[in-house]
């Protein structure tokens, strides 16, 4: 099984500087994963990981079923191509290839002369590592030599062949060592164009071929939406979005992946967005335009944005807009634009234009346009011409967060609503408050996150539709003429009976917000360790037990936590660090004994209670039952503990 | 007037240009000259009969033998010229074998790892190195004398292989040049650190080791410094002390001697001008 | 235009020097101001030894290889304490003698007349260097010893596995392998360089040589031989003269070898030469034959019954004495001369490789922009020879400097009036070696050493720091 996994991987230097940040994936058997990016994004930093040239600073990399973070190379059963070969420019290409296989020593049983087994004093087979023979040897060399068919080549050197001739000798001796991953750090970027497509086409057979899973680095977006299963884009060390190619053409998470993606850039427009009845106006800066798109494309985006004065970045495809007079005629949704100069292709011509009709044609601006048109065009500079938009391949993304406001699943539903005497009507619905959520009479808004929508309620819906999103299954609900989106674990049709997590909606009526009840509970604390006298074996001995210090009170931890903590840290650091320690509010037990708490206030959700109290100056939602008044004890679960450590932001667990 | 030239399909050659370039072969002719007399008159000195300079017609002999190079070989009673010749031919080659492995050694660590005291180590060479090598003989001199080992061949091999990695930028500097995704391919394909050096890193250096064993065989042959406060012996002089005990009226033994122990040093210069030429500019520039 | 250049000149000079000393100003404050947190870093890891280092560390510091015994690190432990038990003995039964040597250098006069054997001032000093080195390596290898135990504790606190010592072993060809490699040359230059130079250093501030030599006890006099060489009346005049020409000298002949060879190498490298690699050969001939050959042959060449003189006198004129006892500025053109002779071949083969290096498009781009060839050899050329060859520029000015050769050769042991042991001619390394060597004055000597590598130091630093080659490296890479 060939599949790699990494957790909380952290590339962090001496000098602060973190390369990779809380890079998390989970990479199957035999895919083709591409990690793609602008020059120092990090993403060749990952891969030497991987591999082993560079020393993991923190998180868990797995190859197979073995924890590989300090293992040498040469045992993680890897392979790697690099950037400029790395031929060894003095052996034959025979040699190259056979170099590694050289180092290598196999199991067998002891042999004589002959090849007859030599057996030991009570009859039985003595086993021993020995190198490969020549036979052995010839025939892996010649194998892979003939899969990428450079058969006639063994006996030249590196520098009598080909640029490309030289590439497929470094993936030669790569693929010989039968390794479980292929590494390849930007195999093609010192070829030529030309060749530089043929040999992409050549690696995606050879992956098909091999059937091993393959891990390639490239700052070219072509080819790693042309080569790859599954694509990270990576930008300053923090990864973007983790995705298949089409999903990252067509749901871009945000804007950097967006633009990163597709040739050529997407258009980029500063608008705003006003709901006006079942439409809305997108008003364009700059040119005083507006084009009117229908509300239904825009259901999932939250309501804020909509009010006509948020900023928002308007993201379109050159191939999304036509300036075709048939489809122009037939769209609701054009715009104007001043012709700057053309780019034909022969089979498309790019038109670059601009949406401000002053536009000069000299200055770039910021609305700035580029259209795909088919085959030859003679538009002339500064003519206008009308542009259809294809409102439905949109993009809209939060001007200042960049993230995407058009989220396959989206965060919120946001529902109007009516507060009276405690108990709260929408979408046709009447529903008691619970006493944990105090609110004054009035009407506004309710927002359910998606997540706290359970099946088996008082609440009538009907299925309207069932999304498949990445393996996550969006249902979208009708609840008396309101749309609710909702998130399950399985398919399901007709009508179904919901109902509602109170400690996660939020409600805002008037100038009061009822936030939901926070989900996170921190506290900080030290890590050290005792040895206490135990009885083992009938001996006694002084055994070491590990704790985390929270407060003045000493929890044991299970050794997966403490392992982890020891693995990222070097020295003794770990007991002179600084470490938040989180639970969620489920994990904790009130009980005679541990983190010293006082109660400020008890929340009754109808059926679950939390007791919001202070410990250590952090306040913390624990779940109880009952109505515990006055100072508590809380005991956490250990073994679900979320570790940061503090000085380097780290999340070890 | 060019148009004219190339419709014509002539070359004219403007008599300016022929000017500059006769000036420049006179002045090439003159310094050639220059550097050759004084060879040339030694060449010619050794194969004077009479073998005395006074005898000369101003810079050339009366007559010419081959008088003065028989002499070398047989007279040795008082200048036993081919033992001279074995001693500086053994210290020279045991000088470089020793030095050249030494540097080579230094010059692969410099360039491939990063260990706490490399920055402190690299300053203090350069630091060393600007102490007037006289300081030093003059030390190693007294030292040597109080430790009984003057007179001792030894000595000056320890010496002058000791020295030799204080030297190591140059050679520092080609290894730099290696690329170092060789190396992380070999790491990858298994090869420690050790096998790297050898089976990868030492053929391609190749080039680099000639110039270094050549250079440290050469620098042994023309010292007179070390060998002359090192060595009191008659019968162990070097080539380079015992023709300077020659005295005045030897002059063209003198010049015999010298012609046949430049012969092998020219011919290596020869070989190695290529190698010089890149050794000093790679040294020189900084990477 | 003239008065331009002039003004442009010194204005440049003016500049850059006031900017180098604010620079430096800045940098020194700097330097002061960051000192206290520097030195906090250096130590943490010393500060963080003592802190947390437990009961077994402890006993390391005590006991070397206590600790790591504790920890069943069998092999290493016994090694440790090996080198402490080894040391410790030598220390008692002759480092604490050798080490109290060095600083009384010998109480015992030794007397012939009486068969007493005294002490030996110069070996006791040798032996007192040798203990101060062995003390520093025990010193080096006790920390070690400290820091190793430290890392076993970190490895058993955080429960990993220390490595086995067979495993470290191996290492020691794989990551350690600088460690191994390097053993043998560092002795070596500890031994023969720095050994040696230490021992220099020290002579100086003796009063060995002259008389005061064994079996006469040596004393130490501090900084008499300095006061000695720039105010007493037999060293002093002879030390400015002789420092005086020394660095006219080292100036003149760095600036002809230098400019000469790049001339030289500009010249056959010009398009009408063909032939290149043949006129190359005659430069070459003349850098090939080891030094002593010629110079010796120069001194014959102008001796007074030499080849020039037997020409002059058969065409009637009186022989001149070229290098003789009168001829001061004679034989120090001479000496020039023959110093350009053996050098510019080397200058001229390293500005041959660094011409090849360069961008011939910067010239053609400069042609086009109608600049003359005087101004491209200004612009173009002389910059980026400049910059490439600093290093190797100030190291021959260095080696112009000491160079011992050139006149010990053509008029070596001269002695002249107004000179103390030395002639006209003569550099301050000729001078070191007719004290030391030929007339025993070695303290004097030394202390000169010391001087010279003080000047020679300044001067190179000084040149290097405000060169462009230091200061631009991005120019032309």
């Amino acid at each position: 099984m060939a599949n790699v996994s990494l957790k909380h991987i952290y590339k962090v230097y001496p000098n602060g500087t973190k390369a990779v940040n809380d890079f998390n994936m989970q990479i199957e058997d035999k895919e083709f994963i591409v990690f793609v990016g602008p020059s120092g994004c990090g993403k060749s930093t990952t891969l030497r990981m991987i591999a082993g040239l560079e020393e993991i600073s923190a998180g868990e990399l797995k190859i197979g079923d073995a924890v590989v973070n300090g293992m040498e190379p040469k045992d993680r059963d890897i392979a790697m191509v690099f950037q400029n070969y790395a031929l060894y420019p003095h052996m034959t290409i025979y040699e190259n290839i056979a170099f590694g296989l050289r180092m290598r020593r196999i199991p067998d049983i002891k042999r004589d002369k002959e090849g007859n087994p030599v057996l030991d004093k009570n009859g039985n087979e003595i086993p021993v590592m020995r190198k490969y023979n020549k036979r052995e040897l010839d025939q892996k060399v010649n194998e892979a030599a003939q899969v990428l068919g450079i058969t006639e080549y063994l006996q030249r050197k590196p520098k009598e062949m080909s640029g490309g001739q030289r590439q497929r000798v470094a993936l030669g001796r790569a693929i010989v060592r039968q390794p479980k991953v292929m590494l390849l750090d930007e195999p093609l970027s010192n070829l030529d164009a030309k060749l530089r497509t043929q040999m992409r086409s050549e690696i995606v057979k050879l992956h098909n071929k091999l059937n091993t899973t393959f891990i390639y680095v490239t700052h070219d977006q072509v080819e790693a939406m042309t080569m790859g299963t599954r694509i990270v884009v990576m930008k300053l060390g923090f990864v973007q979005q983790i995705d298949t190619p089409k999903n990252l053409y067509m749901y871009p998470a945000n804007k950097f992946v967006a633009g990163f993606i597709g040739t050529p850039q997407m258009n980029f427009f500063n608008v705003t967005l006003k709901k006006e009845g079942d439409k809305v106006r997108v008003r364009f800066e700059g040119p005083e335009a507006s084009i009117y798109a229908p509300y239904s494309l825009l259901q999932k985006t939250a309501p804020r944005y909509l009010d006509g004065n948020t900023p928002v970045c308007l993201g379109l495809r050159a191939e999304d807009i036509s300036l075709d007079p048939e489809a122009v005629k037939n769209s609701k949704t054009n715009i104007k634009v001043k012709i700057s100069h053309l780019e034909e292709l022969g089979t498309e011509t790019l038109v670059y234009g601009d949406i401000d009709l002053g536009y000069d044609g000299i200055e770039e601006t910021d609305t700035r346009i580029i259209i795909k048109a088919a085959g030859f065009k003679d538009y002339k500079t500064g003519e206008i011409v009308e542009a259809a938009l294809n409102f439905g391949a949109a993009h809209l993304f939060d001007r200042q967060t960049e993230e995407s406001i058009m989220p396959r699943i989206p965060e919120y539903n946001y529902l109007d609503c009516k507060v009276e005497e405690g108990e709260i009507s929408f979408a046709g619905n009447k529903i008691k408050l619970p006493p944990a959520m105090e609110c004054p009479d009035g009407g506004g808004e309710l927002l359910i996150p998606v997540t706290a929508v359970n099946f088996g309620g008082e609440i009538s819906a009907e299925v309207e539709s069932c999304e498949n999103i990445n393996g996550q299954i969006l249902l979208c609900l009708n609840v008396n003429g309101d749309r609710l989106y909702a998130l399950s674990d399985s398919e399901q049709t007709g009508s179904v009976k919901i109902g509602l997590d109170f400690k996660k909606l939020i409600i805002r009526v008037g100038d009061r917000q009822i936030d939901p009840m926070p989900l996170i509970n921190g506290l900080t604390g030290t890590f050290v360790s005792e040895k206490t006298p135990e009885s083992v074996n009938g001996k006694t001995k002084k055994v070491a037990h590990y704790y985390l210090l929270i407060n003045g009170v000493k929890l044991e931890a299970p050794a997966e936590i403490y392992m982890k903590m020891f693995a990222a840290t070097a020295g003794r650091k770990v007991y002179n660090s600084e470490y938040r320690y989180e639970w969620t509010p489920c994990d904790f037990a009130l009980s005679g004994s541990g983190i010293e708490a006082q109660v400020l206030e008890v929340l009754d959700y109808g059926g679950e209670r939390f007791v919001k109290c202070a410990a250590g100056g952090e306040t913390l939602y624990v779940k109880c039952e009952g109505s515990p008044t006055g100072k508590i004890y809380l005991l956490p679960d250990v073994s679900k503990v979320s570790v940061i450590e503090r000085e380097r932001e780290i999340r070890i667990v | 007037m060019s148009k004219a030239n190339t419709a014509m399909g002539k070359r004219t050659i403007k008599p300016k240009k022929l000017f500059g370039a006769a000036i420049t072969y006179l002045i090439i002719l003159a310094v050639c000259f220059i550097f050759l007399f004084p060879i040339l008159w030694l060449v010619l000195a050794s194969f004077s009969k009479t073998g005395s300079i006074y005898s000369f017609k101003g810079f050339f002999p009366t007559s010419y033998s081959f008088d003065s190079f028989i002499k070398l070989f047989t007279d040795t009673g008082m200048y036993n010229y081919p033992r001279w010749f074995g001693n500086t031919l053994f210290i020279s080659l045991m000088s470089s074998l020793i030095g050249t492995t030494l540097t080579i050694l230094t010059a692969y660590c410099m360039s491939r790892f990063r260990f706490k005291s490399r920055k402190a180590m690299m300053k203090t060479t350069l630091v060393l190195g600007m102490f007037p090598s006289f300081m030093t003989m003059t030390a190693v001199y007294i030292l040597m004398t109080q430790f009984n080992l003057i007179n001792q061949q030894w000595g000056l091999i320890m010496i002058y292989s000791a020295g030799a990695p204080m030297g190591y930028l140059t050679q520092k500097g080609f290894f730099d040049t290696i690329s170092v995704s060789i190396d992380e391919a070999a790491r990858i394909d298994g090869a420690s650190n050790f096998k790297i050096f050898v089976k990868i890193t030492l053929p391609l250096a190749a080039p680099m080791i000639v110039y270094t064993l050549l250079s440290s065989f050469v620098w042994p042959w023309s010292d007179f410094i070390l060998p002359k406060l090192l060595l009191k012996n008659k019968d162990l002089y070097t080539v380079a002390v015992g023709l300077m005990s020659l005295d005045n009226t030897e002059f063209s033994r003198f010049a015999a001697g010298s012609v046949f122990i430049a012969i092998p040093i020219i011919v290596f210069y020869f070989a190695l001008s290529k190698f010089l030429i890149n050794g000093l500019s790679a040294g020189a520039v900084k990477q | 235009m003239e008065n331009s250049t002039y003004t442009g000149f010194f204005g440049k000079i003016k500049s850059r020097t006031r900017g180098f000393f604010s620079d430096k100003a800045k940098k020194i404050k700097s330097f002061f101001v960051t000192l206290p947190q520097r030195l906090k870093n250096k130590f943490s890891g010393a500060r963080e030894i003592l802190t947390q280092g437990n009961g077994k560390v402890c006993a390391s510091m005590l006991v070397m290889g206590l600790g790591q015994l504790l920890y069943r690190q069998w092999a290493k432990g016994i090694l440790y304490l090996l080198v402490q038990i080894a040391f410790v003995a030598y220390f008692v039964l002759k480092g604490a003698g050798d080490f109290i040597g060095f600083f009384t250098l010998g109480v015992k006069q030794g007397n012939a007349w009486y068969g007493v054997e005294g002490d030996n001032s110069v070996i006791m000093l040798l032996m007192g260097i040798l203990s101060i080195i062995a003390i520093i390596f025990y010193i080096v290898i006790y920390i070690s010893n400290i820091k190793d135990a430290y890392r076993i504790q970190c490895a058993a606190d955080t429960l990993k596995k220390p490595e086995s010592f067979k495993k470290e072993l191996s290492s020691l060809l794989d990551k350690n392998f600088h460690k191994t490699a390097l053993a043998l040359p560092i002795v070596g230059v500890c031994v023969f360089s720095i050994l040696p130079i230490i021992f220099m250093i020290l002579i100086a501030f003796t009063n060995y040589g002259g008389a005061v030599v064994p079996p006469a006890l040596v004393d130490w006099v501090g900084f008499e031989n300095f006061s000695k060489i720039l105010t007493l009346g037999q060293f002093a005049p002879t030390f400015f003269k002789i420092f005086g020409w020394n660095i006219l000298w080292a100036v003149l002949s760095t600036f002809i070898n230098y400019f000469a060879g790049l001339g030289l190498a500009l010249l056959l490298n010009k398009k009408c030469v063909k032939g290149k690699t043949f006129w190359r050969l005659f430069p070459i001939l003349a850098y090939a034959v080891p030094g002593f050959i010629t110079l010796i042959a120069f001194k014959f060449m102008f001796s007074y019954g030499g080849p020039i003189n037997q020409m002059i006198t058969s065409a009637g004129g009186a022989a001149i004495g070229f290098l003789d006892i009168d001829a001061k500025w004679t034989a120090r053109l001479i000496g020039l001369m023959v110093n350009a002779w053996l050098n510019i071949p080397s200058g001229m083969l390293l500005a041959t490789g660094i011409l090849s290096n360069l961008n011939t498009d910067l010239y053609e781009a400069a042609r086009v922009d109608g600049a003359s060839a005087w101004k491209q050899f200004v612009k173009i050329t002389l910059p980026y020879v400049l910059f490439a060859t600093m290093p190797v520029l100030i190291s021959q000015f260095i080696a112009n400097f000491n160079n011992f050769g050139i006149f010990y050769f053509l008029r070596g042991g001269l002695y002249m009036d107004g000179y103390f042991l030395a002639s006209d001619t003569d550099l301050l390394i000729n001078w070191l070696y007719n004290m030391s060597i030929d007339n025993n004055y070695y303290s004097i000597g030394a202390a000169i050493s010391i001087i010279i590598f003080i000047v020679t130091s300044i001067i190179s630093l000084a040149v290097y720091v405000m060169s462009p080659s230091y200061k631009q490296e991005e120019t032309y890479q």
